[in-house]
């Protein structure tokens, strides 16, 4: 019993993880419409920029992070300056191809940077284990899970309370209907670049804290799809329940099914998840169900 | 847009569907092909080997052409695709012994039935939520291989297989491998290019250009948007039957969702919706990767501070930089500034007609 409880509170810490990187595929999905199947990459170019702050720069973490930080961001500004305002009005098609080209060529980018060998993250957080009662968690996942909370209440906040947050909504819902009552749809694709950025590199750090960065941790992209998915790509709230429902599962699958499936299930449950999700309820558990009309 | 060369005119449809008008035109598609047969003779061997490569991959790239180009299906698993077919050929070959010429249709058949699978969600869902049906294909392919009995598909150490045969005549050689995949190449291309004039092809047109209105004009959503996957994916199969028979060995590790997003970057650069783009597409990415490979010593004898491994990783950046630019600057790709060209040409000395 005492496992079984530890198994499900470790994934959710886990799930939680996920869904901060399923947060920021929905603050780009919510306000610009482009689902950003580079995500994973966005992650590790954000590892890497806080790697070479601290690493090849040696500046202390209180330095090397806020500047990370500030790094990113402008990064994901860069976004919208260099390639999706080119694209506002096109096709949902050409917005998806378009992050695989991206996706594409951050790897590329990465790869010539800072080289193929995986190398070692620095211990942001500390990865001595935590005991709580008879629950022994890993103090890296238990801090990113407490702090994926808070980030969910800010975004909740900034997104759905502030004028500001609306309008990227606004955006969202109609592109056309938003700039004709005076909503900018470039500043509002820049901002969502920028966010989504910020947390892609705030879930580097989490994840990545004293284990080792090389290109393939992008993968982490592709299982946190079906959690925005199954929480809908519009919904912010939805990101931490899917997230742990996807968390909690893999963690349960591996810990009592892996033995018979020579440890298939718990990779391939996400997507599994996922496919049904798909045939079932594509808007996912809390997004917006659309209409179309001809 | 559409300039005709001089003198030719329509008193039927069918002369109207036709790819061919002119005799200038046929001789210049026989000297291609007469090109295609010589080439093994007076191109040095590593460029054969190339070759053959890219005739594999142009048959996986006109899959995708049909499924994304034509039908607007986003698919990411072409090369889950490529390797069912793969496998199912190796176990036809290996646990029963068939031909060549009833295994590799068998991986084809094997690729689109997947196809189909993970094509079915197309109905209640599109846009880029099938990319993630698709990417979850290419996830659960390498599972569901590596899991499933050894004996099927090899499990984790892969498939190896005996040559084909024809008339007790081994394709072993370089040049035999060559023509094998050349001939598969060349019925593919004929296939594809006579889908898009067909029925079929105008409806799995119908069904990109607005699917709602293609169903009240009388279009089965379902069939077309199973057929679309199907369709790519058999191409997709046939192709991993060859790779099967030209590398003599398949593992899940040569069929990557990256390898899928390569495809997907050779139907933008050549051209979405044009069978000639696929062509053109593959041929250009295809060339610069082999062009890298050969000028790869010398650029690092040059330039010795940059490192060996950068110029190679270099093409990532080439690749994503190009799909980027052409879907800003050029969304209908190489194969709209190649009908640019022509039509120039055509009008000349005039700038427009």
């Amino acid at each position: 019993m005492i496992d079984f409880i530890q198994y499900t509170l470790n994934g959710t810490l886990i799930g939680l993880l996920y869904s901060l990187i399923a947060l920021a595929f929905i603050v780009i999905y919510r306000s610009s419409r482009i689902l950003n199947l580079a995500q994973g990459e966005v992650v590790v170019l954000g590892g890497f920029v806080v790697y070479t702050f601290m690493v090849q720069l040696s500046l202390s973490l209180w330095i090397a992070l806020p500047l990370s930080l500030l790094t990113v961001l402008i990064l994901g500004f860069l976004m919208e300056k260099g390639i999706f305002r080119h694209l506002i009005g096109e096709p949902l098609f050409t917005n998806v191809m378009v992050t695989i080209g991206l996706m594409i060529l951050l790897r590329g980018l990465m790869l010539v940077a800072w080289g193929p060998a995986p190398l070692l993250f620095p211990e942001v957080i500390s990865s001595d284990p935590v005991t709580i009662g008879p629950f022994l968690f890993s103090r890296p996942i238990l801090f990113g899970g407490v702090f994926a909370l808070v980030l969910f209440f800010c975004f909740h906040w900034l997104l759905e309370k502030t004028r500001w947050g609306l309008t990227m909504t606004a955006v969202a819902e109609d592109p056309v209907c938003a700039q004709s009552l005076g909503v900018s749809v470039k500043r509002s694709v820049a901002m969502a670049w920028a966010l989504g950025f910020f947390l892609s590199a705030v879930a580097a750090v989490i994840f990545l804290s004293g284990q080792s960065i090389g290109f393939l941790a992008s993968d982490i992209g592709l299982v946190a799809l079906p959690v925005a998915l199954l929480a809908g790509m519009e919904s912010i709230w939805g990101a931490p329940v899917a997230g742990i429902i996807i968390g909690v599962g893999q963690a349960l699958s591996q810990a009592y099914l892996d033995d018979y499936t020579a440890g298939t299930m718990s990779k391939a449950f996400p997507f599994i998840v996922m496919i049904i999700i798909l045939l079932i309820r594509p808007q996912g558990l809390f997004g917006w169900k659309i209409i179309e009309r001809v | 847009m559409a300039v005709l060369p001089c003198g030719v005119h329509f008193s039927s449809y069918k002369q109207a569907k036709a790819f061919i008008h002119t005799p200038a035109q046929w001789a210049s598609l026989i000297l291609f092909l007469v090109f295609l047969l010589i080439l093994p003779h007076i191109f040095p061997a590593r460029l054969v080997s190339a070759a053959s490569i890219m005739a594999i991959v142009l048959v996986v790239v006109l899959g995708l052409q049909i499924t994304t180009g034509l039908s607007g299906q986003i698919n990411l698993g072409q090369s889950a695709f490529m390797g069912m077919g793969a496998f199912a050929t190796g176990a036809l070959a290996i646990n029963f012994h068939l031909p060549f010429w009833l295994s590799i249709p068998g991986g084809g058949v094997a690729a689109a039935l997947l196809g189909i699978v993970f094509g079915m969600p197309a109905l209640r869902v599109k846009g880029f939520y099938l990319a993630l049906t698709t990417i979850a294909a290419q996830v659960l392919f390498p599972l569901l291989i590596i899991r499933l009995p050894s004996s099927w598909f090899g499990g984790a150490t892969g498939l190896g297989l005996e040559p084909a045969k024809i008339f007790d005549i081994s394709i072993e050689t370089r040049t035999g491998l060559y023509y094998f995949v050349l001939v598969g190449a060349v019925i593919m291309t004929f296939f594809a290019f006579n889908l898009t004039r067909s029925r079929t092809g105008r409806a799995l047109v119908a069904l990109r250009d607005n699917d709602i209105v293609a169903e009240i004009l009388g279009v089965n959503l379902f069939l077309y948007k199973c057929l679309a996957f199907a369709i790519g994916a058999m191409f997709a199969g046939v192709a991993g039957g060859m790779w099967a028979y030209h590398l003599r060995f398949v593992m899940v590790d040569q069929f990557t969702l990256w390898n899928s997003i390569w495809y997907v970057g050779m139907v933008i650069i050549g051209g979405t919706g044009s069978i000639l783009g696929a062509i053109l597409g593959t041929v250009a990415i295809q060339g610069l990767e082999e062009l890298l490979v050969a000028l790869g010593p010398w650029l690092s004898a040059t330039f010795p501070t940059v490192g060996g491994t950068a110029w190679f990783t270099g093409l990532n950046i080439v690749l994503g930089g190009l799909i980027i630019l052409f879907l800003i600057f050029e969304p209908k790709g190489l194969a709209h500034r190649w009908n640019v060209l022509k039509h120039s040409f055509r009008i000349w000395p005039y700038p427009y007609v």
